[in-house]
């Protein structure tokens, strides 16, 4: 199996150039802080500021709801998501964003949530 | 303390379910023992007996597996909520259709289903591979019992840290929690269980998992031959009976994966068949590697090359199914996934299980290597078994790479148990990162599953210009191919979708010649053509419906910091009656019908030319499903238009709040302002936008939502409005029912006029005025007979001892007596009913009221002896005073809906594409299963000979 021997190797070769092209598709969370800075795409995890007002009317614009969120460094800054508000947003755990800072506010058009587990296991439900 | 005697518990299921849980534990482990001792022993008189206390072994294991299975999915039918697992997933109101799909929504649910698998597809081995038996079902049996005892639920201390080995889904609930509601003897009446999560309430939740289970199940089968080929160092026999076994297993796994891809398409909101999720990897990467082995199997068969690396890819794909399950059921993905099981914390168990085949895999075959038979001589470059294995090292690498960008969180949970401070890596834009590199390998399978079947095993090769003639053709006709698609679809101007569209067609071409030209009608040589012609045809079908799928749905509005990313805004908003004009479609939202707890929205699309000429129009109907308690909404469900050439995909995305949850809807309505008006019928009330008239009363209301049934009375105020801005009139009605003493409100809206209506509170009283502001005088008549009350006639038609009327509520012991009556005032007639009761020695009546002519009856007494019967009559004046009604203005509009319209052109080609590969793996195995009959037909045959 000499030639495959050889395949194998240029293989080898192969998926180390691309397991290095891959790494920089991979990145860790930025901050509001990083992302001033940056002015690049970045993704940011965090949770959301119940102290502030939320901003969301669908008859203006679906595709626009606004929050602010606090990243991991406890900095709040004020988010436009490009998205309609997503179900149970009150009750996620943290939120990550993808995005970019753009004056002062943090746009992004993509939003993960952790949600709390459908049911708390404490909470058994009552025949009514 | 005394303990408890609780009511209402059904012990035997928990009885029954631990005993089979320990006993299917316990045969799980027998049968891997005397199975080993029957391998071991082989060749001897003993390997027999061990082989039958074996069979035994696996037919007790098997019993305890299916009564399990058969105790919880009847406790869950039954409802019987004491027991935890069945309170976590059923509820009252779960359709019987869906207790299959709640049953596997648990971890412990998809176990037992996988270990039923195991238990079913292991009785064929018995049949049809009699000499592999032993070695095989040992370590089959041998899965069973490591998926066992995640369901042992023992609790191991060790120190101070408390060990969970499995969570047993038959425990009590009240053994699970300590809740004051147990100190209730019966709170098994009391409570009702969570049920199945509405996004799950969907046929394929009832057949998805049990093909994907099937599909895990079945590697097991290569990679226990595989084991076997190894242990017992037959390197070489093992290869045909497992060959009909990887074949089928491939088809399988891939035909689950393929019904989740479509289940995501047809009935969730993800809008597309694949988004490179966690989960939707980790089952693709061991089917790639199966399917890598299934290739080196065939070289292995044909030229005895390859048994190493097929050993290597059946182990792999085995221990990347239990990765899969560690990744899934362990929580390690956290929010990287959207979907994942619920956590169990059996993660350490998850690692044991994975890292313990892993070694048995690895150590053995480190241990055999230098035994399995390698040819020493170079193999020919030019054959078809040198391509093949190279596609697999190209099918496993593409599983590397995907598993790898896949397990990120997992290097991250690593890396910080060796530095605490560790920032987890994240993929920025997963996606886009997966399509770049498996692009390349697409392209690259393309090729070699195109040019490889023209050659042949050995090296022993036909004239290269008889092969290159087709090569050469099938590459001028995908390339022509190439251009006239681009009449229909673009390759966005970017060479590398150009490409893998080109190398696609070359595939479809290739493999649609070689079935024509080469295979001489042999089905067998066609079974792998016609998955290579699937393979190119879903790569195009990628292109197709993937790269060059549009919106229809496209907001036209467009806001400053949004510039950049107008191609981001992918929905329309609609109100209810307007349409709304968006890429050359009219799209309206026509009406909606409440259907159990479903929503379904009308919406109604016409496609127009410039000069707003229809084209075409349909309607389609996208749902919202409610919680089972109607608190909110809790998911959408997508509708789709299928045309032969392209599908039209419809979801809602979000309605306005207050439709979306009662939370919001009341917090909505705290927030309106009701002004009171008192206006007799037909005047003019000034409002703050609308000129209102109360029209008139309606004795038969018809509003929606009232339901004469259940009302003893009711009324509604007919109003109309005029919009001073619109010019625009409408009329709605809003009604009030009386229940016995209770007064029900039915308020109506304008959406359009941002109008709501409801009737005042003291609205009741002005019509129905309180009994004791009301003269009656008595009068006496007999059965047929009349009497004359204040100028009205009353005639006593007939008597019933069966009342109709929704305020008696009947009580044992009860006489109830109703008087049939027909009322006549002013030339018009009425019916009456009302009723005389004896309950409990003690007379009463229940009145009967016609508000068109204000006449209130009783029926008051009877006279048996003299057979009359008494009545009390109270007339009211009919004029009413000014009614009271409240209407509140200036309401924002509630009938708003947020919409996605998406084309997915050509997505046919890539389903018929992904069911074709299936197709080709499928009859491969067909074939051979029954080409081993023949064999045995053959044998058989040459022994009576």
């Amino acid at each position: 199996m000499k030639s495959s021997y050889v395949i194998a190797l240029v293989m080898i070769l192969v998926s180390i150039g691309i397991f290095i092209s891959a790494s920089a598709d991979v990145s860790t969370y930025a901050t509001f802080e990083s992302a001033i800075v940056s002015q690049s795409r970045v993704k940011i995890a965090g949770k959301l500021n119940k102290k502030k007002a939320m901003e969301y009317d669908p008859t203006v614009d679906a595709d626009r709801f606004v929050f602010h969120m606090i990243d991991s460094d406890e900095v709040s800054n004020k988010v436009i998501l490009l998205k309609p508000k997503p179900q149970d947003f009150e009750r996620s755990e943290q939120i990550v964003l993808t995005g970019a800072m753009k004056d002062g506010a943090f746009v992004a058009d993509e939003i993960l949530m952790k949600c709390p587990s459908k049911y708390k296991e404490e909470e058994i439900a009552l025949r009514k | 303390m005394n303990e408890i005697q609780y009511l209402g518990e059904h012990i035997w299921v928990g009885t029954v379910g631990h005993l089979s849980i320990i006993l299917g534990f316990v045969t799980s482990l027998f049968t891997a023992f005397t199975y080993y001792k029957s391998t071991q022993s082989q060749g001897t008189d003993d390997s027999n007996g061990w082989r039958m206390l074996g069979r035994i072994g696996w037919m007790i294991h098997g019993i305890c597996v299916f009564t399990l299975f058969g105790v919880i999915l009847f406790a869950m039918s039954q409802f019987y909520y004491e027991y935890q697992y069945v309170q976590a997933h059923v509820s009252d109101d779960l359709p019987m259709r869906y207790i299959l799909s709640a049953f596997w929504e648990g971890q412990e649910g998809s176990f037992m289903l996988w270990m039923i698998w195991h238990v079913i597809l292991g009785m064929f081995v018995w049949r049809r591979d009699y000499k592999w038996e032993s070695p095989v079902l040992t370590i089959i049996v041998l899965i069973n019992a490591v998926i066992f005892s995640m369901l042992l639920g023992l609790q191991v201390e060790l120190g101070d840290t408390v060990y969970k080995i499995g969570a047993n889904p038959t425990l009590l609930l009240r053994n699970v929690l300590e809740l004051p509601l147990f100190a209730n003897a019966d709170y098994t009446s009391l409570i009702t269980g969570n049920g199945l999560n509405p996004l799950l309430q969907n046929y394929w939740m009832t057949i998805h998992p049990p093909m994907l289970f099937m599909g895990f199940a079945s590697t097991a089968f290569p990679f226990a031959f595989a084991i076997a080929g190894l242990w017992t160092g037959d390197h070489k026999g093992w290869l045909k009976p497992a060959t009909s076994w990887s074949l089928f297993s491939a088809g399988v796994l891939g035909t689950g994966i393929l019904m989740g891809a479509i289940w995501a398409y047809e009935a969730l909101s993800f809008g597309g068949y694949w988004a490179w999720d966690p989960v939707e990897n980790a089952s693709l990467v061991p089917w790639l590697l199966l399917v890598a082995g299934v290739h080196t199997h065939m070289v292995a068969r044909s030229s005895g090359y390859a048994i190493r690396s097929t050993y290597l890819f059946y182990i792999l794909t085995f221990v990347f199914v239990l990765y899969s399950t560690y990744l899934t059921r362990s929580g390690v993905l956290g929010e990287t996934s959207v979907h994942a099981f619920t956590e169990m914390g059996l993660g350490y168990q998850l690692v044991f299980f994975v890292l313990f085949f892993l070694l048995l895999g690895l150590v053995l075959y480190i241990y055999r290597y230098k035994s399995i038979p390698s040819p020493e001589k170079e193999e020919n470059i030019k054959s078809r078994e040198f391509w093949m294995f190279i596609g697999s090292l190209v099918l496993m690498f593409a599983g590397f790479l995907i598993i790898s960008s896949t397990s990120l969180p997992v290097f991250n949970k690593i890396a910080t148990y060796f530095n605490e401070d560790y920032v987890g890596r994240v993929i920025e834009d997963p996606i886009e990162h997966f399509n770049k590199f498996q692009l390349w390998i697409a392209v690259f399978v393309s090729i070699l599953s195109s040019v490889s079947i023209y050659l042949r095993y050995g090296s022993k090769q036909r004239k290269w210009s008889k092969i290159s003639i087709h090569i050469i053709i099938a590459a001028v006709v995908a390339a022509i191919l190439t251009y006239l698609l681009t009449f229909w679809i673009s390759y966005k101007e970017a060479w590398q979708y150009t490409a893998l569209t080109y190398f696609g067609l070359f595939a479809m071409v290739a493999n649609f010649d070689y079935i024509f030209t080469q295979t001489k009608n042999n089905v067998r040589l066609a079974s792998s053509a016609v998955s290579h012609f699937g393979f190119g045809a879903m790569m195009l079908g990628i292109i197709t419906s993937g790269l060059n799928q549009s919106f229809i749905s496209n907001n036209p509005f467009v806001f400053g910091e949004t510039m950049d990313d107008v191609a981001k805004k992918r929905s329309i908003v609609l109100i209810k009656g307007e349409p709304l004009y968006s890429e050359g479609h009219f799209i309206t939202w026509k009406s909606d019908t409440l259907i159990a707890n479903t929503r379904h929205y009308d919406i109604n699309f016409q496609k127009i030319d410039e000069d707003r000429n229809v084209l075409e129009e349909w309607n389609l109907k996208p749902n919202a499903v409610y919680a089972n308690d109607f608190s909110k909404i809790s998911a959408f469900n997508p509708d789709t238009r299928h045309k032969w050439h392209e599908d039209i995909f419809t979801c809602i995305l979000n309605l306005s709040p207050p439709m979306m949850s009662q939370e919001q809807l009341k917090e909505m309505e705290d927030t309106l302002v009701y002004n009171t008006y008192y206006a007799s019928i037909g005047d003019t009330i000034r409002g703050i936008e609308n000129d209102i008239v109360i029209e008139r009363l309606n004795y038969e209301p018809t509003h929606p939502e009232y339901n004469p049934a259940d009302n003893d009375f009711g009324v509604a105020l007919v109003t109309s409005f005029h919009n001073r801005e619109s010019k625009r009139d409408s009329t709605i009605e809003t009604a009030l029912g009386l229940r016995g003493p209770l007064v029900y409100k039915y308020p109506e809206k304008i959406e359009s006029f941002g109008v709501r209506v409801r009737p005042a509170d003291t609205l009741m009283n002005m019509i129905f005025p309180i009994e004791t502001d009301l003269t009656y005088n008595r009068y006496t008549t007999t059965q047929g007979g009349s009497f004359n009350a204040d100028g009205t006639t009353i005639e006593l038609v007939e008597l019933s001892n069966q009342p109709g009327k929704s305020s008696y509520q009947p009580e044992d012991g009860d006489i109830a007596i109703e008087a049939r009556l027909k009322v006549t005032r002013d030339g018009v007639s009425y019916p009456a009913t009302p009723i005389y009761v004896i309950r409990g020695n003690m007379p009463m009546s229940i009145k009967h009221y016609i508000p068109q002519t204000g006449t209130h009856i009783r029926f008051s007494n009877i006279d048996p002896v003299k057979e009359t019967f008494g009545f009390k009559v109270a007339q009211q004046n009919t004029v009413l005073p000014p009614l009271a009604i409240e209407i509140a203005e200036q309401v924002t509009r509630s009938d708003l809906l947020l919409l996605e319209a998406k084309i997915f052109p050509g997505i046919n080609i890539f389903w018929s594409g992904t069911i074709m590969m299936m197709m080709g793996l499928l009859m491969a195995w067909l074939l051979r299963v029954f080409s081993k009959n023949d064999d045995k037909r053959n044998r058989n045959q040459k022994e009576e000979s």
